[in-house]
This record gives C-alpha cells, sequence and structure tokens, in this order.
C-alpha cells in the first residue's frame, strides 16, 4: 500500500489477492481502530508506532473510572497541551529584561489569539499541578505502590519516580512564572530564590548559582528561560516514558493485582489462541485449564479500542475543557516588574502558599540563637515531606492484598494521616490565597482591606 | 591466552575511563561555566545627594533600599530589605515619637517598619518585634565625600546602632 498512515480508513481484513495465507503470516501488515478479531487488535498494537508502548490486553478493573479516575492519563494530556500551547509562546517571547515584559503585553493584545495561547498555557499549567496532586493522592489511597503477584514488580520505584515528576511539574510552573517579568514574577522570584539562600553555610552560593548573580536580573531570566523551555520539560518527559515502561514491567494498574489475588486460579476454559502444555489441560473432557485471572478472557480486553479509545477520550475532554476555560480565564500581567517597589501583599503561586504560611510561623528562636523561619519552613520541612513521600513504600507494611484497593481496611490509619496532611496543606493554601491582606495580616473573606499608599 | 584476555581487558577498561572522564569533565565545565566570575551588580559604595538635600526625620531611597535619618546635625541609616525573605520593608510614621538609649547613644524613633511580605514588623531602630524576621534590620556606614561633600552609603559595611554621622 501507498500511503500506510491511511490504511485506517480501510476497513481492515479485506480479503486481497496475493495475502499469504499460512498460519502466523499476518494477511495485514496494517491495523485499525474497529478490530474484527483478537489477532486484527494485536496487529494495531505491533503495527502501529504510537501504540506499540501499550500491552495488547489490559484487565478490565484497571480501565474502570471509578478507580483511577484517569488521572495519570489526565496529566499526561495536560502535558502535551502544555508543550503544543508553549509552541507559539516560544516564537513571540523575548527573554531580555529590557523586552520580556512588552512581548507578553504583545502577546496579550496585539498577536491574534494570542491572549486565549496565553491562557490555555496558565490554564492548563494550573490544572497539570491539581491533576497531579491527584493522581499522588489517588495512589496512595489505593496502595497502588505496592507489590502484589507479578514477578520482578518494582511498583516503589514508580512511586520514587512520580514524586520526582511531581517535584518537575511544580518547577516547571514556577520558572514559567518570572517569564512576564511582571511585579508578580519578579517579588515571588525574590521569595524563592531567598528561601534557597536561607540554608546555612551553602545558601547565598546556592541562590547565586540559581539567579546568576546577587539580584533577579538578566541572568536570572536567561536561566530560568531556558530551565523552564529545555531542561524541566526534557526531565519530565523522560521520566515520563520510564513511568509508562514501568507500569508495563510492573504488569499494568495495581488493580490488576488486587483481581489475581481474589481469584487465584480458576479452572477456565482455554484460550484457543494460547498453546499450553499437556499438563495444563490434563482433567476432564472438554479442555479446561487452570488459569490466573491474567490470562483468563473474562478479566482482560484488548487494548484497541477499549484501553485506546478511554485514553482518547481523557485526552480530547482535558484539551476541550482547558480550551473552553482559557476563553473564560483571562491571565493577570501586572505593572511591569520593579525592584523598588514590593507590592503589599507579596504572594507567591497558590500552590506555594502554604508554605509561605509555614516559612511566616517557623522562625524559632532559642535563647539569643535564631533559626531563619524560610529555612525551618521553607526548606526542613518541605525535605522532609518528599522524603517521607519517597520512603513511604518501604515504611507501609501492610499485606499485599491491600495492593490496587481504595481505603483498604489494613492500610487505614495511614489513609487516615495523609488524608489530614492533605486537608492541613488545603486550609494552609487557602487561608494563604483568601485571608492575607496588606502586610500579611488575617483578613476574612468578606472584609474589605485597608488602604495601603503606594509608597511611602 | 591470559595475556590477550588481559589485554582484552585493559583496553575495555581504558575506554570506560575515557568515556567517564570525558563526560565528567564536560559536565564539570559545563556546571562551571555558569558560575558568574564578574558581578555587574550595582556598587555598594553609592553617593546620596548633599546632607542639605535631606528633610529632618526620614527619606527613603527605593534604589539603595535605604531609609537615611536625620536628627539636626546626625544622621544614620538603616537598610530596607527585610531579614526574613529580602523584600522592602515599608516604613510607617508614629503619631507619638519615641525617645531611646541605643547603644549609649539617645536617639529620637519617628518610625516603624513592616514587611509586606510575611507581616515582620520592626521598631524603630530595626529591631524585630513579631512576624518570621530572623534578625534587626542593618544599619550601614555613612560617611562624607571629600570632593563634593556629598553623603556616601557604604553598604558592604555594617555598623553598630551607636554609629552616627555627625557634620561640624
Amino acid at each position: 500500500m501507498a500511503f500506510p498512515f491511511l490504511s485506517f480508513l480501510k476497513r481492515s481484513g479485506l480479503k486481497r489477492s496475493g495475502d499469504p495465507e499460512a498460519p502466523g503470516v499476518h494477511p495485514q501488515p496494517f491495523w485499525s481502530f474497529r478490530p474484527r478479531s483478537d489477532r486484527e487488535s494485536g496487529d494495531a498494537i505491533v503495527s502501529n508506532f504510537a501504540l506499540h508502548m501499550f500491552p495488547a490486553k489490559v484487565s478490565r478493573a484497571s480501565l474502570a473510572w471509578k478507580y483511577s479516575f484517569w488521572l495519570g492519563t489526565g496529566s499526561a494530556a495536560l502535558f502535551l497541551l502544555l508543550i503544543l500551547s508553549g509552541a507559539p509562546l516560544l516564537f513571540l517571547y523575548v527573554p531580555s529584561v529590557e523586552r520580556a515584559y512588552s512581548s507578553i503585553k504583545d502577546i496579550e493584545f496585539v498577536v491574534t489569539f494570542g491572549s486565549w495561547l496565553r491562557s490555555v498555557h496558565r490554564v492548563a499549567a494550573h490544572a497539570m499541578v491539581v491533576v497531579v496532586c491527584l493522581h499522588l493522592v489517588r495512589v496512595f489511597l489505593t496502595g497502588a505502590y505496592k507489590n502484589g503477584v507479578g514477578q520482578g514488580q518494582r511498583r516503589e520505584w514508580n512511586w520514587v519516580i512520580g514524586v520526582f515528576m511531581l517535584l518537575l511539574t511544580l518547577l516547571l510552573s514556577f520558572t514559567g512564572y518570572l517569564l512576564p517579568w511582571d511585579q508578580l514574577a519578579f517579588w515571588a522570584v525574590t521569595v524563592g530564590t531567598n528561601i534557597a539562600a536561607s540554608i546555612p553555610f551553602i545558601g547565598p552560593q546556592v541562590r547565586e548559582l540559581l539567579i546568576g548573580g546577587r539580584a533577579i536580573d538578566q541572568p536570572t531570566l536567561i536561566r530560568f528561560y531556558v530551565l523552564h523551555i529545555v531542561v524541566l520539560p526534557g526531565a519530565l518527559g523522560a521520566l515520563f516514558a520510564y513511568h509508562m515502561w514501568r507500569i508495563r514491567k510492573d504488569g499494568g494498574l495495581a488493580v490488576t493485582d488486587k483481581e489475581a489475588l481474589a481469584n487465584e486460579r480458576q479452572e477456565a476454559p482455554a484460550v484457543s489462541t494460547k498453546t499450553y502444555t499437556l499438563l495444563g489441560i490434563a482433567r476432564g473432557t472438554s479442555p479446561v485449564v487452570r488459569a490466573t485471572a491474567l490470562s483468563r478472557l473474562d478479566t482482560m480486553v484488548n487494548a484497541v479500542p477499549d484501553l485506546i479509545r478511554r485514553a482518547n477520550l481523557v485526552t480530547l475532554g482535558t484539551i476541550a475543557i482547558v480550551s473552553i476555560l482559557a476563553t473564560f480565564i483571562r491571565s493577570p500581567l501586572e505593572e511591569a516588574a520593579n525592584p523598588l517597589v514590593t507590592p503589599n501583599p507579596a504572594k507567591a503561586p497558590w500552590y506555594f502558599l502554604w508554605l509561605q504560611e509555614i516559612v511566616t510561623d517557623t522562625t524559632v528562636k532559642i535563647g539569643s540563637f535564631t533559626i531563619n523561619g524560610a529555612f525551618v519552613g521553607g526548606v526542613i520541612l518541605p525535605g522532609l515531606l518528599v522524603t517521607f513521600l519517597i520512603l513511604w513504600p518501604w515504611i507501609d507494611r501492610s499485606p499485599k492484598e491491600a495492593t490496587g484497593v481504595w481505603f483498604d481496611r489494613t492500610r487505614r490509619g495511614q489513609n487516615l494521616a495523609f488524608i489530614l496532611l492533605c486537608l492541613f496543606i488545603l486550609t494552609l493554601t487557602f487561608v494563604g490565597t483568601v485571608m492575607r491582606g496588606p502586610y500579611w495580616n488575617i483578613y476574612w473573606p468578606w472584609e474589605i482591606w485597608p488602604e495601603i499608599p503606594g509608597r511611602i | 591466552m591470559t595475556e590477550r584476555k588481559d589485554r582484552r581487558d585493559f583496553m575495555m577498561k581504558a575506554g570506560l575511563g575515557a568515556g567517564v572522564c570525558g563526560l565528567g569533565l564536560q559536565a564539570a565545565a559545563s556546571l562551571r561555566s555558569l558560575v558568574p566570575n564578574v558581578s555587574y551588580d550595582a556598587p555598594t559604595t553609592v553617593k546620596l545627594g548633599l546632607p542639605t538635600e535631606f528633610p529632618d526625620g526620614l527619606k527613603f531611597l527605593p534604589d539603595q533600599r535605604l531609609f537615611v535619618f536625620r536628627e539636626g546635625k546626625t544622621f544614620h541609616a538603616i537598610s530596607a530589605v527585610c531579614t526574613h525573605l529580602g523584600c522592602t520593608v515599608r516604613a510607617e510614621a508614629m503619631s507619638q515619637p519615641e525617645f531611646r538609649e541605643l547603644d549609649g547613644v539617645k536617639t529620637r524613633l519617628t518610625h516603624r517598619f513592616m514587611c509586606p511580605c510575611h507581616g515582620s514588623k520592626y521598631e524603630g531602630d530595626g529591631k524585630p518585634v513579631s512576624g518570621p524576621a530572623p534578625r534587626a534590620l542593618a544599619w550601614y556606614h555613612l560617611s562624607i565625600s571629600v570632593d563634593d561633600g556629598s553623603l556616601v552609603v557604604d553598604l558592604a559595611q555594617e555598623v553598630a546602632r551607636d554609629f552616627r554621622l555627625t557634620l561640624a
């Protein structure tokens, strides 16, 4: 066929003269989204580059909406959308302190569809932070970092990879925050990099390396820009590939293990496309095998179309929601960065506001010795949190039957602790976002902030 | 036979070592290039203008992020950079000036300082009283330039709270 990539337009399996007929030789070297047999379904996975990362068959349970909510697929769709919407912005944005702000202003007010593209990029970035966090919560609450039945499973390592992917997502968001070079950007980065500077002994050097000098200036902008468009997306893409590869190596989602553990080795009709040893079908008059859930026909479905259709729906749905939201939500652009005036109040991006709350409250005084809250709340506490997250699969001693089960009874205590931690972080985020006014004083949401003159 | 195996073994290790060294040095050189050798930051010794241009009380200099206080013929300068995370603090005039001994020098305090980022509050001499600020605001050295008589601040030289520049 002259155009193999068009082959899906054609109903496959139509007999053509000259097709070989011998067993094991495929009559059609191409594939279809609408396979009419298991073989055609398998052919799709084997022949198509985009599909070859998927298994030929997946467990029915792992496709359930109410198990995974497809949050991982949603995160990947958002990452894809961020790359797509970032590409035109790359042509329009100029990473120089003299021109960055005006180029964003051009994108916002001059470029056709520029404002919408920027909003898509921004909404998708915020959504990605949310969805990736929810994905982590789902994996924790289902004990999906645990190993169930398979040989050579290393789900705990995939959890570790996932934690690093979450950190990369936050860093991507934070580096993107500086690029407009407006007041919001400048002071968020001032506070963020001064947290790094609060590390004892090496802090000032770390900050100098981060911002390329002692003040936030052109070297800072170009550093954050290169990190944002090359280094961090590249690292996230590489980890994404590894994350997916590990899912395959671990035998699919953790709920598959639950299925396998729940009905281990039942008698089932032999699968005609499989080969068995004679011992496997020794008993009875009709061919019956003792098969695990993973090789029984009623628990497994073909990846094409069942998995592919759902993944496409999630991806399209995500893109649709973000695109529509972006028409309603305009991206803010404050005054141009002014190192001389700190806005009042000066806030970090919302997903860091719980940290800003903590750095406000954690300055420790022991006698005449004072530890800066920036170091306690900005370095030690988040560091401990990430360390605990990374080590949790080895701390969790629950039985393997708790793998891939929502709120398993054996994991009740840790699930509760985890949920409380999440609620604590959410509360601090809410307080920081809604209730902090000028001079970081507490105001109720319905209270009006006092007028503070812009300069003294 | 062993001689041959040793040779292959040696070549393999030499190749591996060369690869590791090559990549390692490339990586080290790349990282080192990102550490700046020259700072193009603003100079730390700055002329602030003639002393007569300063009003009695407080003047805020946004470029230096500095408060300069004048009480008749004596001057002192306090940094406006919050010691918590480096935001610029704002001065708020007090309704009644307060007189206080600072390291033995009687001083009139007219303002207090508040940070918009995390709510640190400082007294008029820069002492933190609430909020997360771990240290007092820095006091900087003031002098008079010999060529044109203008006030000069040295932002690299912190001084104690009894420092005053008194004009003749």
